[in-house]
C-alpha cells in the first residue's frame, strides 16, 4: 500500500520541509511572510510552476507518441506529487488573505486539488498496466456494470475537472498579469 | 473521444476559458479593479491633500494611483501629483526625500507600500540603504543598540520616518546611563544634535587628546564648571584656556599678582605654589633662596622694591651710616662676609693699613665719620712723647712702617756744630736708644771724643 502511495509520502515530506522553511522565515521576520516579499514570491512562483507542470507534463506524456520517457505510472506519481506540493506552496503564498481575484484563484486551486483526489480514486477503479493503459486482462474479470460505471464516472470527472483547471489557470494568469502590472511595472 | 488532444484545448475547456475571461472582465469593470486589490487601503488620517486625509478615502478609484497600461505614467508620477510637497522635497538635495532619491530610492514604492489594511504601515525601509550621513547625522555610532540588536528606523523615528524628536536620544541614553545623561543634558541642553553628529558615541572621550589636557584637580571637575552655557561645538572649542577665565573669583591675591596663575600654581592644587624667581629681574641667591615669599612680598609681588634697604633696613647694624647700598659691601650669602673696597673711600688704605682689621679703626661698628688723622688711631709713642705735638705723623712716617721714619726737620744741634751732618746715615735709634729726649754716642763711639773717628766708636 505504501509503495503504491509513495508519491503521497514524498508530497507529505516536501510539505513538511516547506512548512519548516515557512516557520523559519516567520521566526526571523516575526511576521507572516507576505505574498509580495521575496519568500512569498518564491513559493508563489515555484508553486505555480509545479501546478503548471501538474497540468501539462502528464497530459503531454500521455498523448505524446514521440517522447515516451518514463512509465505512465511514474508520470502519474509525479503528477500527484506536484499536484499536492504546488498548490500547498500557493496556499502559503497567499499569506492567508483570500480577497479578490487571488482569493478566487486560491479557492479554485483547492477545488482542483480536491477534484484531483477524487479523480485518482475513480482512475484506480479501472485496472491499468504500468503505462496507464487499461489492463484488458483484469478488466475482463470485472463485472460489466462496475466497469461501465467507473468509465462513466471518470468521463464525468474529466468533464468537471478540466473546466475547473482551465478556470484556475485563467484566473491564475490574470492574477500574475495583475501583479506584474501593478507591482512590477508599478502602473 | 480524441485522446490525443489536450484537455485544455477541448471545446469545453475553451468555452470555460472564454466564460472565465468574460467573468473576470465583468468583475474588473463592476468592481473597479478591486478584484486585484491585495488588501484594504490605509485609513489613518494625515494631512489633507485635495480634501482627502487618507488613501482609504480614494475608495475604488484605482486610477488615482494606478496609471493605465497604455499611459507613459507610472505610480510615482501619480503619487507626486497629489503629494506635491514631496515633489518639492525631491528637488532639494538636503531634504530627506532629496537624499533618498539621490541614493538608492528609485521611486516612491521603494519605501512606500499600500494595501496592508486600514492600520497598515505606509513606509517600509528595510530594502533601502538610506545615506543617513547626508542628513548631518551619521549612523556610524548607532549600528547596534545596548541590547546588541541592530537599530531600526523606528527606534529613533518613533513618530514617523520623516520626523525626529531629540527626546528620543535622551530617553534611550537615560536607560543606558541615567546619571550622566541627566547631568549632560542639564549642562549642555537637550539639543543633542547641536553637538553630536553620530560619527562617534564619545563613550571613550578623552579630554587629554585636546589642546587643554585635564590634569590634577581639573580631572574631577564637572564639565559645566568650565563649559558653562556652552551649546554648540564651537562654544566648546571657544572655551578660554586661561586660568583667570575660570579662577578669577578664586584669586586669593585679589588680583595683586596678576592673572598668570600658572607662573606659580599648577593644576595639582593651589597649594603648594612654586615660582621660579630666577625668571624675575630679582634673582634669588644665597640666603634669599630660603626666605619665605612673604618676607619680601608683603601683600604684593608686582612692584616689590629690589634694593636691599627696603627689606634690610632693620638689619642695618650701621644705623644708616653707610647709606642704603648694602650690596657695595655685602652679598646675599652672609652679612658677615662683607667686602669693602676702601680705595673707594676718601681714606685710601696703603701700606700696613691694608692688613689692619676694620674694627681697629672703625670701633663699635662706626664707619661714617671715622677720623682720618693718624693721631686719631695712633697715640704719640713714648719714644717721642710730646716732642712733635701739633705735627702730622706723616711728616716723618709712612703707612708702610713706623720704623724707617725720616726726620726731615732740622735736627737740634746736640753737637753744637754742624758735625751732625757726619751722622747722616744714622738712624734715630742709633743715638736715641731709649727716647728722643736722651741720646748717647756710645752706641757707636767708645768715648765722646768727636775726633775719635774710629768706626763709629769713640776713643773716650
Amino acid at each position: 500500500m505504501l509503495r503504491r502511495s509513495k508519491e503521497l509520502i514524498y508530497a507529505f515530506l516536501a510539505c513538511i520541509l516547506i512548512i519548516l522553511s515557512y516557520v523559519l522565515v516567520f521566526h526571523y521576520t516575526n511576521q507572516i511572510p507576505a505574498a509580495s516579499d521575496l519568500y512569498g514570491h518564491v513559493i508563489g512562483i515555484i508553486g505555480f510552476l509545479l501546478m503548471l507542470a501538474t497540468e501539462t507534463l502528464y497530459s503531454l506524456r500521455k498523448r505524446s507518441r514521440l517522447a515516451r520517457w518514463g512509465s505512465m505510472s511514474s508520470w502519474l506519481q509525479f503528477h500527484i506529487f506536484t499536484g499536492i506540493v504546488g498548490p500547498f506552496m500557493v496556499l502559503l503564498h497567499t499569506s492567508w488573505k483570500f480577497n479578490g481575484l487571488a482569493g478566487v484563484t486560491t479557492l479554485l486551486t483547492g477545488v482542483i486539488v480536491f477534484s484531483g483526489f477524487i479523480g485518482r480514486y475513480i482512475y484506480t477503479r479501472i485496472p491499468r498496466t504500468t503505462d496507464g493503459i487499461e489492463d484488458t486482462g483484469l478488466i475482463g474479470q470485472m463485472q460489466a456494470g462496475a466497469l461501465a460505471n467507473a468509465r462513466r464516472l471518470l468521463s464525468l470527472w474529466h468533464t468537471i475537472h478540466i473546466p475547473i483547471g482551465v478556470a484556475l489557470f485563467v484566473a491564475a494568469f490574470a492574477h500574475i498579469l495583475g501583479a506584474l502590472y501593478y507591482a512590477t511595472l508599478l502602473k | 473521444m480524441n485522446t490525443q488532444r489536450l484537455g485544455c484545448l477541448s471545446p469545453l475547456a475553451l468555452i470555460t476559458a472564454s466564460i472565465v475571461l468574460v467573468i473576470l472582465f465583468a468583475a474588473e469593470i463592476i468592481s473597479g479593479n478591486s478584484m486585484f486589490n491585495p488588501g484594504e487601503l490605509n485609513a489613518q488620517a494625515g494631512t489633507s491633500i485635495g480634501g482627502l486625509t487618507s488613501h482609504a478615502e480614494i475608495g475604488k478609484q484605482c486610477g488615482k494611483c494606478h496609471a493605465a497600461f497604455w499611459s507613459d505614467q507610472d505610480m510615482s508620477v501619480l503619487c507626486l501629483e497629489c503629494h506635491a510637497s514631496i515633489q518639492a522635497e525631491i528637488a532639494d538635495p538636503t531634504s530627506m526625500h532629496g537624499i533618498l532619491y539621490q541614493g538608492t530610492a528609485q521611486n516612491c514604492q521603494t519605501c512606500h507600500t499600500e494595501h496592508h489594511g486600514p492600520d497598515g504601515s505606509l513606509t517600509l525601509m528595510e530594502m533601502v540603504n538610506f545615506p543617513h550621513d547626508a542628513t548631518g547625522f551619521s549612523l556610524n555610532g548607532h549600528q547596534v543598540g545596548a541590547d546588541g540588536k541592530p537599530f531600526t528606523c523606528s527606534d529613533c523615528h518613533v513618530q514617523g520616518i520623516s520626523t525626529f524628536d531629540q527626546g528620543t536620544c535622551i530617553n534611550c541614553h537615560r536607560a543606558l546611563d541615567m546619571d550622566f545623561t541627566v547631568t549632560h543634558t542639564h549642562d549642555f541642553s537637550p539639543s543633542c544634535l547641536t553637538c553630536h553628529d553620530g560619527v562617534d558615541r564619545y563613550g571613550d572621550f578623552d579630554h587629554n587628546q585636546l589642546s587643554f589636557a585635564l590634569l590634577g584637580e581639573h580631572m574631577g571637575v564637572e564639565c559645566s564648571a568650565c563649559h558653562l552655557d556652552d551649546r554648540t561645538i564651537l562654544d566648546l572649542q571657544d572655551t578660554p584656556t586661561e586660568c583667570e577665565a575660570c579662577h578669577l573669583s578664586d584669586d586669593a591675591h585679589a588680583g595683586k599678582y596678576g592673572i598668570q596663575c600658572g607662573l606659580c600654581h599648577a593644576p595639582t592644587g593651589w597649594i603648594p605654589a612654586e615660582f621660579d624667581h630666577n625668571l624675575a629681574d630679582f634673582k634669588l641667591e644665597g640666603k634669599h633662596v630660603d626666605v619665605p615669599c612673604e618676607s619680601c612680598h608683603i601683600n604684593a609681588f608686582k612692584g616689590t622694591p629690589k634694593d636691599c634697604y627696603s627689606c634690610h633696613q632693620q638689619d642695618d647694624e650701621h644705623n644708616g651710616d653707610f647709606g642704603t647700598a648694602c650690596e657695595i659691601c655685602h652679598n646675599p650669602s652672609d652679612w658677615a662676609d662683607a667686602r669693602f673696597d676702601h680705595s673707594l673711600a676718601a681714606f685710601k688704605l696703603t701700606g700696613a693699613h691694608v692688613n689692619v682689621r676694620c674694627v681697629d679703626c672703625h670701633v663699635n661698628g662706626v664707619f661714617k665719620g671715622t677720623p682720618q688723622t693718624c693721631a686719631a688711631c695712633h697715640a704719640d709713642p713714648a719714644f717721642h712723647a710730646g716732642l712733635f705735638a701739633g705735627m702730622a705723623c706723616d711728616q716723618c712716617h709712612s703707612t708702610s712702617s713706623w720704623s724707617g721714619a725720616s726726620f726731615n726737620l732740622s735736627h737740634p744741634g746736640v753737637c753744637g756744630e754742624d758735625a751732625c751732618i757726619n751722622h747722616e746715615g744714622a738712624t734715630c735709634r742709633d743715638c736715641h736708644t731709649t727716647n728722643l729726649s736722651t741720646a748717647t754716642c756710645l752706641t757707636c763711639h767708645d768715648s765722646n771724643n768727636p775726633t775719635d773717628g774710629g768706626d763709629g766708636g769713640g776713643d773716650d
